[in-house]
């Protein structure tokens, strides 16, 4: 799970790591309201979980009330880069000097934790590494060894930080490490971590974190009261918070093919067909989702994803792909034909069965004699139908539309 | 000596009187799969019967307390964890503590700090773990004396023994391609998992069975996040003198979702399934669009070999 900004800020508070004063807000008048807080000149920055927002509009400065309330019916309207703005922050705006960036996050390929960070600051990692790729200066964490205030003030000066500032960077490094730690995250970035204060008074200069990044591991909700506190993060919509509380994995994908199947390798490659058939038919049909009930699946299980499914509008036609391992193909059946009794508006369902039960599984389908039911032997030939009927059922709708 | 582990090596199970555990102590029991005791702290001391799951003929499996005296009493080196992911690290951290050389790791929810932290252990004691989140390893006997291993979920009775090999990601996606090259038949089967930080890489399997006399070309199934496929890849160019065909899932994934696995998702564009593509094309690795085009490029590219 990402974490908005101001939630991020949050977690790096209750570390000591110093961030500017900051207010949340919803609302024009809470944007108001907090600018009055705060103090001029302030920030108001648009909360998305997407780089770039700054180049998109959505970070002004206000020197006055009116400014803030003109910079707030701004951005909250704003879709930046397909997301919605969900608030503002309101914060304080700081002379910077001088930007870094600091970042440590689970490195996939060595197996541990990696400490990123440049005296490049500012913009997106990818960017500051092509541009300054010799300012990069990183350091790996052993999950079983300890990050240490020696380590970590080696690894100040290697960034660049120099006289006192060595000091203040070492003590943030090693906070950002129990931020990482203590809150099971897999990626804290703070981009930038600014020198700030006034150029001519050396002792009003101090490190602060000027915005930050946090993705928290979702296997760890179970440590974390299931991250209850930042509930408000989660962009789930209707269909994936229903599908959530019923347990299912299921990703929105907006398109016309329902695809529903078992193991997430399986449903991966079965929407790579849909929307391999999709292009060769044209008409642009794409899947509608992801859908894995996993191993194992109950009857129950399966009619709960069918009925999902289907309650999307968009959905023309579902294809049901299931490798019997554990799973039985006989209990997919009896989901299936459960589903296709409960529901009002069934759409057609292309099925493909094999492994476990396949037969006792595709016998009953048929004993079932539905007209909704069509069934296959291959996942090629039933992603090709799948996509065939949606393309036909689209191509209706707009008939009936004109 | 079959892949990272011996033919008819004995197996204890963590987690065996558990739903899953029990389920699949009686699959693997009935695949022929050497299951010599479990371990349950608070039924240490008595025994789970599974009805017909020897050879026709009852098991009685003994629970032990703790892994040191499962292995002591059975002689087992080799383990599968069944345990709930709150448990998992402690259960893989007694598993090495107790000297057991090879831990496949079934648990699907474990965080990745826990299992940073076994994997790390595991490296440094030269142990063996396969997972977590995986469908585990399969064997097929080498002989007609012997006996396969099967530790974890894999189906009994898709495939038999052959020349192949196949190491993946992705459980479903597995069962699928051992179905379409069932006739060819496989050496060994690994699920290395769908987790950001697995104990046994798709490159450290490609090692694996490129170091096996008896494989002679090897499936790789990939899908997106990270770069295991390329690191796999990068070394198969220049260390792999058997053929590897592959296939990636998730050419169609939207940027920033979890696609089920918790390591499947493409981030800040980084981790594509077209990004791997390109790069396993590049060395040599052909990629098939489906797991049926990718069963017919491992055809062709061992008739080559054969040729």
């Amino acid at each position: 799970m990402d974490l908005y900004e101001y939630q991020a800020r949050q977690l790096l508070d209750e570390q000591g790591i110093a961030t500017p004063n900051g207010i949340f807000a919803r609302d024009v008048d809470e944007v108001a309201q907090a600018a009055d807080t705060i103090g001029y000149p302030c920030v108001i920055k648009a909360q998305v979980k997407i780089g770039h927002r700054g180049q998109a509009g959505g970070v002004k400065i206000a020197h006055t009330r009116e400014e803030a309330v003109a910079a707030a019916n701004a951005i909250f309207p704003m879709v930046i880069h397909g997301h919605k703005v969900r608030g503002v922050l309101v914060a304080e705006a700081k002379n910077v000097i001088h930007e870094y960036y600091v970042s440590i996050s689970v490195d996939r390929t060595s197996r541990d934790f990696d400490v990123l960070a440049t005296a490049n600051g500012g913009t997106e990692v990818e960017e500051i590494a092509k541009a300054h790729p010799e300012s990069v200066k990183r350091l790996h964490i052993n999950a079983l060894d300890t990050f240490d205030l020696d380590a970590a003030t080696e690894m100040a000066k290697n960034i660049g930080f120099y006289h006192a500032d060595v000091d203040q960077a070492a003590r943030i490094l090693l906070n950002m490490w129990q931020c990482f730690k203590a809150n099971d995250a897999t990626l804290v970035e703070i981009n930038p971590l600014a020198k700030i204060g006034d150029p001519d008074d050396e002792s009003s200069k101090s490190l602060c974190a000027l915005d930050a990044k946090i993705s928290l591991d979702d296997n760890a909700a179970f440590r974390h009261d299931g991250w209850k506190r930042f509930a408000g993060a989660s962009q789930l919509d209707p269909y994936e918070q229903r599908a959530k509380e019923l347990g299912l994995h299921y990703v929105h994908l907006q398109g016309q093919v329902g695809v529903i199947g078992n193991g997430a390798g399986l449903v991966m490659s079965s929407l790579d067909a849909v929307s391999g058939a999709g292009e060769e038919q044209g008409m642009g049909i794409k899947p509608a989702n992801f859908l894995d009930i996993g191993g194992g699946a109950s009857s129950e299980v399966m009619r709960n994803s069918l009925e999902i499914v289907l309650s999307d509008p968009q959905v023309k036609s579902v294809f049901v792909n299931v490798y019997g391992g554990i799973t039985s193909c006989e209990q997919v059946a009896a989901g299936i034909l459960g589903a296709l009794q409960a529901i009002e508006t069934v759409k057609p369902i292309v099925v493909r069965f094999d492994g476990n039960a396949a037969q006792e599984g595709l016998r009953m389908l048929s004993d079932a004699n539905d007209p909704h039911l069509h069934v296959f032997d291959t996942m090629e030939e039933a992603a090709q139908q799948a996509a065939h009927i949606a393309a036909l059922a689209q191509a209706a709708d707009k008939e009936t539309n004109k | 000596m079959t892949l990272f582990v011996e033919d008819g090596a004995p197996v204890i199970v963590q987690g065996m009187t558990g739903h899953q555990g029990m389920t699949h102590t009686a699959r693997m029991l009935k695949a022929g799969t050497n299951i010599v005791g479990g371990v349950n702290p608070r039924k240490a001391g008595t025994s789970v019967t599974y009805p017909n799951a020897k050879n026709g003929k009852d098991a009685v499996i003994p629970v032990y307390a703790t892994c040191s005296e499962a292995s002591k009493a059975t002689g087992a080196h080799a383990s599968v964890i069944f345990v709930p992911p709150r448990f998992a690290k402690d259960a893989v951290v007694e598993a090495i503590q107790a000297g057991i050389s090879t831990i496949v790791v079934i648990t699907e929810g474990i965080p990745v700090a826990d299992s940073a932290y076994f994997v790390e252990l595991a490296l440094r004691k030269g142990v063996r773990i396969i997972g977590p989140n995986c469908p585990g390893l399969i064997t097929l006997p080498s002989s007609e004396q012997s006996k396969g291993v099967n530790m974890g979920i894999i189906p009994d009775g898709i495939v038999k023994r052959g020349p192949l090999g196949l190491v993946s990601k992705s459980g479903t996606l597995t069962y699928q391609l051992m179905g379409e090259l069932s006739d060819i038949g496989f050496t060994a089967c690994v699920g290395v998992g769908g987790d950001p930080i697995v104990g046994t890489t798709l490159q450290e399997s490609l090692e694996a069975f490129e170091a096996d006399e008896a494989t002679k070309g090897v499936v790789m199934i990939g899908e997106i996040g990270g770069s295991a496929e390329q690191d796999a890849a990068q070394w198969a160019s220049t260390h792999m003198t058997k053929p590897v065909v592959a296939y990636i899932a998730g050419f169609t994934a939207p940027e920033g979702k979890q696609m089920g696995h918790a390591g499947a998702i493409v981030s800040g564009g980084k981790g594509t399934a077209q990004d791997k593509k390109v790069a396993l094309e590049a060395v040599g690795i052909p990629v098939g669009k489906t797991p049926r085009q990718t069963a017919e490029l491992m055809r062709k590219a061992l008739q080559s070999v054969a040729a």
